[in-house]
């Protein structure tokens, strides 16, 4: 009996150790549980942002934890309810947690910090549907970090043909067949996925800012315009002069090779961001190479052109348990000690005078921003209640791959984003 | 040995641990797939939604979950009888012929088996490159220049260029499942038979297969199910399901769905079909293959 008994109290304590994996807080010392993705800027950045932060707030204990799929990492413990206090993770990620807290209505209104430092914030890239995501003028999510994305080229090749680099679409075509007649393809991308950087700013430039906006918010027929209709016809065209080997590497395992072929100068422009320098720094190039970037082409010249400024974000979800320290947290972000550490990582914020601090690899990129003819473009598409089955990004993006392969016509194109437009529009209603 | 009393008692308290294991980690989370394509939920909010088989009727009018269906099926019909067609037949060569270097053989096909599905889809990724890919390569080499493909791009390609992929890396596997088992098989049987003068081939349909059947159908079942989970770490890895969504599977379109979409119930609702699907097909194969076992 006495042995049975053992067996029992074995049994009990080893489930007890199963179902016992909950944690105690201890209520002493104040946690503030920060989660950040660790980017191509990496992490110690955060860890001496975090130590200056603590210098200034004894007794709080500041816990980071940071990883390259930090989604995977926290998201569990928010399925059951522990969130972190603070979140540094920007949209557009293949989880999609980010996107799905902004569909559940899930974050804290931040409007009361974006005001407090309305003098410190550079305009443009505050008050879109980036932050704003619900369109109504208030902020849910801070900017973090920006960085203008466009199209990537060779300076060296430019100056060895003596190519000018088109300033419009027709300058772009009469270039295309140049390049063609000397083996050069016009024009490549790493994956589908990343035309982000070039469909939003061609939206845009080809309808205006308010055309894009209208695209971004679903409003009804909007593909069917004749805006629409533009801005497909010369996608077709561009793809019609994409590199041959383009499809076959776009994706998880090969695009590397697709941005490769811009270092060998066998294609002349792809989109990307300025990430793109650190992560070829060691892929072999041509003769001379320099990296450039440029903003899209104008329709007509003259015309506005714009730069597609990816911005990483902050945000604090409404379960978090220790709300106000976090926006004090947040608020500390956007100091001038925290902005110098960041921007040493080349992490750049969008507070005003940073430009000075902005690393000299990339400042020809943040240039880019002076001329009175290029503007910053944030957001995306609007978020709506989920729709089961419909991903506008994927048929807008992904079909290019079909396009070029044949295996879709621009109508058919046309048509599905019509679709699934319509679809979104009606579940945002 | 005669039963103590208390024995009876001592053998269910030792089981209940793992029963309560199986509980909550199998049968509660399959219990809770099925609960939860029945909501529309984004995953993460308090506000689930009943929605009835609602998700069940959208999954009909979405083509893109009727191609990955359509593209599962394919893999699964395709991979498995190549697999076990070729499993079979390299078992039986290798423990009927006396092969040299047969350890050798068998040592080089397991590996595959053990490699993790990152470096496989690395090492397809050299031999697929369209340029200097190991295929296209040595057919340029051969001046075969009209048979080089885009392995990983064409659209009507690439589901089996994943097909070859999924052979590969499984073919080991079951292959020395075979050949244990053939192994087994009495000698005699075969001396006896080809003193009768059955031929090789002759030996290995009537002997050699009966005999075995019982593993092959085992087999079966075991690859049916894990061809679903092996096709979706592989077009993950290797295609992300692309391009344009022809190499998706179902898996991968759950995954896609129930993450990338926010759609959660919708997800679960794909995990059911694919649940019902695994079962039903596993159920056909083993009543299918069902015979009267031959023993020696």
């Amino acid at each position: 009996m006495r042995k049975t008994f053992a067996l029992a109290t074995a049994a009990v304590t080893a489930l007890g150790l199963l179902t016992g994996c909950s944690s105690s807080d201890s209520a002493e010392t104040k946690v503030l549980s920060v989660a950040a993705l660790e980017g191509g800027y990496g992490r110690d950045m955060y860890t001496q942002v975090i130590e200056a932060y603590q210098s200034k707030h004894p007794g709080l204990d500041v816990q980071l934890q940071i990883s390259k799929s930090i989604e995977d990492e926290i998201s569990p413990n928010m399925k059951a309810g522990k969130f972190p206090d603070v979140v540094v993770l920007g949209q557009g990620r293949k989880a999609g947690l980010t996107e799905t807290l902004i569909k559940d209505k899930a974050l804290e209104d931040l409007t009361p910090i974006r005001d407090g430092l309305k003098d410190r914030l550079t305009e443009g890239i505050v008050g879109n549907l980036n932050t704003d995501p619900y369109g109504d003028a208030k902020t849910f999510l801070m900017p973090m970090y920006y960085a203008p994305t466009g199209l990537f080229y060779n300076k060296g090749l430019f100056t060895k043909n003596n190519w000018t680099v088109p300033e419009t679409w027709d300058q772009m075509w009469t270039l295309a067949e140049d390049a063609k007649a000397k083996g050069i393809a016009l024009f490549t991308y790493p994956t589908a996925g990343y035309l982000d950087s070039y469909f939003f700013s061609l939206l845009a430039g080809v309808g205006g800012e308010q055309f894009y906006t209208d695209v971004m918010t679903y409003q009804q027929d909007v593909w069917k315009t004749p805006q629409a209709k533009q801005a497909l016809d010369i996608t077709t065209r561009l793809l019609g002069y994409a590199a041959p080997t383009t499809v076959g590497y776009a994706n998880e395992q090969d695009f590397t090779k697709n941005q490769q072929s811009i270092l060998d100068d066998k294609a002349l422009f792809m989109p990307n961001g300025t990430w793109i320098v650190g992560e070829m720094k060691d892929a072999p190039r041509a003769d001379g190479f320099a990296w450039g970037l440029t903003p899209l082409p104008a329709v007509t010249a003259g015309t506005k052109r714009y730069l597609t400024t990816s911005v990483e974000s902050v945000w604090i979800p409404s379960a978090a348990k220790n709300k106000d320290a976090a926006k004090d947290f947040v608020t500390f972000l956007y100091s001038e000690e925290a902005a110098a550490i960041f921007a040493k990582s080349n992490a750049i914020q969008p507070v005003k005078g940073i430009a000075s601090s902005v690393p000299d690899e990339n400042k020809t990129f943040f240039q880019l921003y002076e001329d009175p003819n290029v503007a910053a473009l944030v957001g995306g598409f609007a978020s709506t209640a989920p729709v089961e089955g419909v991903d506008i990004k994927a048929v807008l993006f992904d079909t290019a791959n079909s396009i070029i392969s044949g295996d879709k016509t621009e109508d058919q194109w046309q048509a599905a984003l019509h679709d699934a437009s319509e679809k979104l529009r009606q579940a945002g209603k | 040995m005669s039963n103590k009393p208390g024995d009876g008692r001592f053998v269910a308290l030792c089981l209940v641990p793992a029963l309560v294991l199986f509980a909550l980690f199998m049968i509660w989370p399959t219990v809770n797939v099925f609960r939860m394509s029945l909501y529309t939920w984004s995953g993460f909010s308090p506000d689930m939604r009943f929605v009835g088989l609602d998700n069940f009727t959208k999954l009909l009018d979405d083509q893109q979950f009727v191609r990955a269906f359509q593209n599962t099926v394919a893999l699964l019909v395709v991979v498995t009888v190549i697999t076990m067609g070729m499993g079979l037949f390299l078992a039986a060569i290798m423990t009927r012929q006396k092969l040299r270097g047969r350890d050798l053989y068998r040592f080089v096909l397991y590996i595959p088996n053990v490699l993790s599905v990152v470096v496989i889809a690395a090492v397809f990724s050299a031999i697929y490159d369209q340029e200097n890919g190991l295929i296209n390569g040595t057919l340029r080499a051969l001046s075969l220049d009209g048979l080089q493909l885009v392995w990983l791009g064409d659209q009507k390609v690439v589901l089996w260029s994943v097909a070859i992929a999924m052979v590969w890396q499984s073919l080991g596997y079951y292959m020395v499942l075979y050949m244990s088992s053939m192994s087994s098989i009495p000698e005699e049987l075969y001396e006896a038979s080809s003193l009768d003068g059955a031929s090789a081939t002759r030996q290995f349909f009537d002997i050699t297969l009966p005999l075995i059947w019982q593993t092959l159908r085992t087999t079966l079942t075991f690859f049916v199910m894990s061809a679903v989970n092996l096709s979706f770490v592989l077009v993950r890895a290797m295609t992300g399901g692309g391009p344009d969504g022809s190499s998706e599977v179902l898996l991968s379109y759950m995954y896609k769905q129930a993450y990338t979409n926010s759609s959660y119930g919708y997800g679960m609702a794909i995990g059911v079909v694919i649940f019902m699907f695994s079962f039903l097909v596993s159920l056909l194969v083993s009543r299918a293959t069902r015979r009267e076992p031959v023993q020696f």
